[in-house]
């Protein structure tokens, strides 16, 4: 998997270029958005992390440019300006994603991660981690073949989760996937919620299969 | 022309207007009474006639000359009260908005000139403070990320003993505090800046609320707080969806955060005439008198000993106040100590 970083920001790239690196993660590196076109003509990226503000051609313009030479590559925005409407705005000029700074580097690689896997997704109608099963047309949870109750919430959390098994996932991905959420209520809604499905998936099974990864998020996977 | 000069012209006019009826008067008095004394010498009738003339002339004109006083007075003062008036209305957001002058170039004009002047010098400063605001979040954006991400990178050091970790993870928890402050600053300064447009679609009222006490249930689960909802009428409103749950997500955390353990938060949704009234009370130690009109305030933390044991970012009333504000709406707190905490907001329904 080959992902094109577009920061200006020398030590923002670096540390994105790190994380991306580590999780398994080809990268290249432009400061500017000329650049960044030139790079897209000669090679075939899985992904682009996209900087709005850039030095001279920003962000937005480059993704424009991108999709009008039918390039389709999966973008995903990062911005500074946080505003209201700009997540619309990238989102309409073709973007797959969009994170404002300052993002979670966690979430930031899941959600590349995210990307990069689109196409190959799980079309199946029943998500299954383990013995863990979710049927998302009855929206019946399962575990060891014993029903396991949900409410409307826990059931869209816990259908987020199987559909990113796996996967790390950030709290602001969830709130964003689950909640609909595109501010940070600055709450702990997603830990308490969390620790209810916990209680409900994990308690009397064997493996545990909810993980919290501290200061990151959270992974629901069958142990290795 | 100015008012002195305006003034004495008028009260010129009106004296002379009496003086003329005085002496009308005495004059047709003083021919009769010598018309009289060619017939026969002056009586005590007579002089008590002259008093009589000085009651009925006198006492009208003294009359006919206060109440052109009274006018005077009334046309000279207009001019003040229409700009007092004016500037009752002038707060930090219309500044822009020069008070009417009337162009006859005469003290009161100037004076509207000079204030308008010294509007447009406030406006400016207000503004720089705004652009200050603006600028300062977006600048602490980028060092931020970088801590962030730094920070970040740090955790993911297998070399790192357990200690470091744990501090490491400790500052980034600080960090992501901070963020929020800045996003909240941020989103304070646009507002004042007129720079967030709402996204105004009809919005069910009753299913955000419903939502919400879904969601201020979980949260007020681990202090044993018990949520209720009492009155939930189903209600359509025009509002930013968005916008709407995070000020119901505000309110109900605030609701559950400033409560004691086992306590209580209950929430109701009702029309009320030609406005959607929500309330959210909680069991809460209360708020003394005097913090209670600044609870809205940016940072306001009201007893500063309590201010480090709940976690937040200070921001939370104040973008709850912008929120219900851009709806056109009103938000009102009620608390004194050891009772009930209520908030109200009331959004206009437009039909």
């Amino acid at each position: 998997m080959r992902v094109l970083v577009v920061e200006d920001e020398r030590k923002t790239a670096s540390f994105v270029r790190k994380a991306l690196q580590a999780e398994g993660f080809a990268v290249d590196v432009c400061p500017n958005g000329d650049d960044a076109l030139a790079a897209t003509r000669v090679t075939p990226f899985d992904g682009i992390v996209l900087d709005i503000m850039l030095p001279g051609r920003d962000g937005l313009s480059v993704l424009r440019q991108l999709r009008e030479r039918k390039n389709t590559t999966p973008v995903l925005l990062l911005s500074a300006r946080g505003e209201v409407n700009e997540r619309v705005e990238g989102l309409n000029a073709g973007a797959d994603d969009y994170l404002p700074k300052p993002f979670e580097l966690a979430e930031l690689v899941a959600r590349v991660r995210a990307l990069t896997r689109r196409s190959g997704e799980n079309k199946s109608t029943v998500l299954r981690v383990a013995d863990l099963t979710l049927d998302t047309v009855t929206h019946r949870a399962q575990r060891g073949g014993k029903d396991i109750e949900l409410t409307a919430r826990e059931y869209r959390l816990l259908e987020f989760l199987m559909h990113s098994a796996g996967r790390l996932c950030g709290r602001m991905m969830i709130l964003e996937k689950v909640w609909d959420y595109d501010f940070d209520p600055g709450t702990n809604l997603v830990d308490v919620y969390i620790k209810r499905l916990r209680e409900k998936v994990d308690a009397d099974f064997e493996p545990k299969l909810l993980h919290t990864v501290r200061g990151a998020g959270y992974v629901l996977k069958e142990p290795a | 022309m100015t008012i002195r000069t305006r003034l004495t012209l008028w009260y010129a006019g009106v004296l002379t207007v009496f003086l003329l009826i005085i002496g009308v008067g005495t004059y047709r008095e003083i021919d009769e009474q010598l018309r009289h004394a060619h017939r026969r010498a002056p009586t005590e009738h007579a002089i008590s006639e002259t008093s009589e003339m000085v009651f009925e002339v006198g006492l009208p004109a003294v009359g006919l000359g206060l109440l052109g006083g009274w006018w005077l007075t009334r046309k000279a003062l207009t001019p003040v009260s229409k700009l007092t008036e004016a500037i009752t209305r002038v707060h930090e957001r219309n500044l822009r908005e020069p008070l009417p002058r009337t162009g006859s170039r005469d003290e009161f004009d100037r004076l509207t000139e000079v204030f308008n002047a010294m509007l447009a010098r406030l406006d400016d400063s207000f503004n720089r403070i705004r652009e200050f605001t603006l600028h300062a979040s977006h600048e602490l954006k980028t060092p931020l990320t970088i801590l962030c991400g730094e920070t970040e990178t740090m955790l993911r050091d297998e070399s790192l003993s357990a200690a470091e970790h744990e501090r490491a993870a400790s500052l980034l928890d600080e960090l992501r505090r901070l963020a929020r402050i800045v996003d909240g600053l941020t989103l304070l300064a646009k507002a004042d800046a007129g720079q967030v447009a709402l996204k105004l679609e009809p919005v069910r009222l009753d299913e955000l609320v419903r939502d919400n006490f879904a969601d201020t249930q979980i949260l007020a689960e681990p202090q044993g707080i018990g949520v209720e909802l009492t009155v939930c009428e189903e209600i359509t409103a025009r509002g930013d969806r968005h916008r709407l749950r995070q000020l119901l997500l505000n309110l109900a955390d605030n609701a559950v955060k400033y409560n004691q353990p086992q306590g209580h938060v209950t929430m109701s949704l009702r029309r009320a005439g030609d406005t959607a009234e929500f309330t959210i009370a909680n069991t809460g130690p209360g708020i003394p008198a005097e913090s209670l009109p600044r609870v809205f305030d940016r940072f306001y933390r009201g007893d500063p000993a309590h201010s480090n044991e709940v976690d937040g970012c200070g921001l939370g009333l104040s973008i709850a106040k912008w929120i219900v504000s851009a709806h056109k709406g009103t938000i009102q707190i009620e608390s004194a100590p050891a009772r009930l905490t209520t908030v109200t907001v009331s959004l206009p329904l437009t039909s």
